[in-house]
């Protein structure tokens, strides 16, 4: 330990790295992307689509607490969606919504990944003041998760067995999808199946309600604290009132409706 | 250097660090001991113990980058124990010191990994990515005068303030190896909203945003997923609101052209 270890380590770094490594220092203008291929406008995209799915879930789950006023005013709420001439333009608008959060997720993921070809032979989370959690690792599982569902929910109920039943002054009758859900929700593995993916989505919003804001430049260094919190709360909300519906039927409503 | 040699106050550690001869070969995770290691030696002065001792046994010594060792020229770049830097926030690997950890711990040490910071060797990285993102726009180039001009420009303090948290950046890059995507948002983003803030920089600041995100897009980094590991391993505690500020002067440049 004579010689200071700081000259050690400066003759061990000479010579210097291999020439065929080197790209140059300065750039010639780069590609041009168009915007909505650039990173930032990628993120835009994902960010305003997947708030626009997140005001949707608010919508939905609304609609869908209707059924604790039981069939009468659910049905007469489902019958005034499904006769409505714009549900068809929106569910168009809502499904390529859907569609583009779902492209531009998966092809951003993939880059992201392209981005380390190389992974760590240890990681670790760093701690505050990272946002990191088990949420926002696993977007792209939750997201995955959530295309099943939606694709099995529209099966098990919007092309689901239609029931009519009576009701008001529609002389052909309604759908009856009060019925319908307490025929899905008798089941418990579809209870359980249901209670499993709104966690799922709980934990999509857990980190994409904020994220999304952020996505599209909107912080503040007052309210972004504040939204951090309150987003927790509300995919929580989100969570818990969706699921609330299986488990309701299944312990509470069919019991009225078996005779 | 004062060391202390109380005997039963050197340290035995067990190192697993990266090694690769070049960019075109494979590399591999290397266990290594390090003995007689004193607590308040620095993380890099451990290196240099243990590069003496392959030194002498005519092993090829260990590459890694540092320059000032004193947490201000961003050289230094490893990943210790899967963190950026080291365990300690707010600080450089150079200013790590073994203190912080105990004997007989086991230490990974590898490089900052990224597909835009190739591997040179072992655990030096080529960061010339970040120099052709700062090419790409990261500089004022109209006449903004000499010094004493500064005083001309009033400019409030809040907005100064921000603007030099942002300049802090010494581009090490550690923002980059800790984000899962390897995204280099923080280190733009830093750039172009300190440039922004000023009045100085805020001439050019379409231009500077659009070129400096289509550069960055193409050394291939990531996008930003809003975890902010990047700010917690900054060693200059750089803030992720400047990402957002980034989004905002790209999306106004992107809408209003380079010149309005
Ligand atoms: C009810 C349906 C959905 C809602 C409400 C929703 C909502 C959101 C929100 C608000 C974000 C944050 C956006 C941002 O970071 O800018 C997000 C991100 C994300 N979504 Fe969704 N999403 C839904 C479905 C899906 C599906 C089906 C997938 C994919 C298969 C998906 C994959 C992702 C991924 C991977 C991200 C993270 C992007 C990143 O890491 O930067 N999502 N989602
Ligand atoms: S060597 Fe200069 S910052 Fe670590």
């Amino acid at each position: 330990m004579a010689t200071p270890s700081r000259t050690v380590s400066k003759s061990v770094l000479a010579p210097p790295a291999p020439p065929t490594q080197r790209r140059p220092y300065t750039s010639s203008v780069a590609p041009t992307r168009s915007y909505f291929n650039t990173s930032i406008g990628t993120k835009v995209l994902i960010g305003a689509t997947g708030l626009l799915l997140f005001g949707y879930l608010i919508l939905h789950l609304l609609g869908n607490l209707l059924v604790f006023l039981g069939p009468e005013t659910f049905n007469s709420y489902s019958h005034l969606l499904i006769k409505n001439p714009l549900i068809v333009p929106v569910e168009i608008g809502l499904g390529a919504i859907f569609l583009v959060h779902i492209y531009k997720a998966v092809t951003n993921f993939i880059a992201n990944r392209r981005a380390r070809p190389v992974r760590y032979h240890r990681t670790a989370w760093t701690g505050r003041p990272s946002r990191k959690s088990l949420a926002s690792s696993t977007m792209i599982f939750s997201g995955i998760i959530i295309l099943v569902f939606v694709l099995i929910h529209l099966v098990q109920f919007k092309y689901g067995p239609e029931y009519v039943v009576a009701q008001g002054s529609s002389e052909a009758g309604v759908r009856d999808l009060y019925r319908l859900e307490l025929e899905v929700f008798g089941n418990i593995l579809n209870v359980v199946f249901y209670a499993f993916c709104m966690l799922v989505v709980g934990s999509h919003l857990w980190h994409g309600i904020a994220s999304a804001f952020d996505s599209l430049g909107a912080d503040h260094p007052r309210f972004t604290p504040l939204l951090l919190r309150v987003a927790k709360v509300v995919a929580a909300v989100i969570a818990l009132g969706f699921m609330a519906i299986p488990f309701w039927v299944f312990f509470f409503a069919r019991q009225g409706a078996v005779s | 250097m004062v060391f202390d040699d109380r005997p039963n106050r050197t340290m035995t550690l067990h190192l697993l660090v990266w090694r690769q001869p070049n960019g075109q070969t494979h590399g591999k995770m290397v266990p290594y001991t390090a003995e007689g290691i004193s607590p308040d030696m620095s993380f890099l002065e451990m290196l240099d113990v243990v590069n003496e001792g392959l030194i002498r046994k005519g092993e090829e010594p260990i590459a890694f980058d540092s320059d000032c060792r004193e947490g201000i020229c961003g050289s230094c770049a490893l990943v210790v124990n899967g963190r950026a830097h080291g365990p300690d926030g707010g600080t450089t690997v150079c200013q790590l010191h073994m203190r912080r950890f105990q004997n007989g711990d086991t230490i990974a040490i590898e490089p900052w990994r990224a597909r835009a910071f190739p591997v040179i060797k072992d655990l030096v990285v080529d960061r010339s990515a970040f120099d052709r993102i700062i090419a790409a726009g990261g500089y004022t180039s109209i006449s903004v005068g000499g010094a004493p001009d500064a005083n001309t420009t009033l400019i409030p303090k809040d907005t100064v303030e921000a603007a030099m948290d942002a300049a802090a950046c010494i581009a090490c890059g550690a923002c980059v190896a800790q984000c899962k995507n390897a995204s280099a948002a923080l280190f733009t983003g830093a750039k172009i909203s300190q440039l922004a803030l000023l009045p100085q920089g805020a001439a050019e600041r379409r231009r500077r945003a659009l070129r400096m995100v289509r550069q960055m897009d193409a050394e291939g980094f990531g996008s930003c997923s809003w975890e902010g590991q990047c700010e917690a391993v900054c060693p200059k505690g750089i803030k992720i609101t400047n990402i957002a500020k980034m989004v905002r002067e790209y999306n106004r440049a992107a809408t209003t052209g380079e010149t309005s």
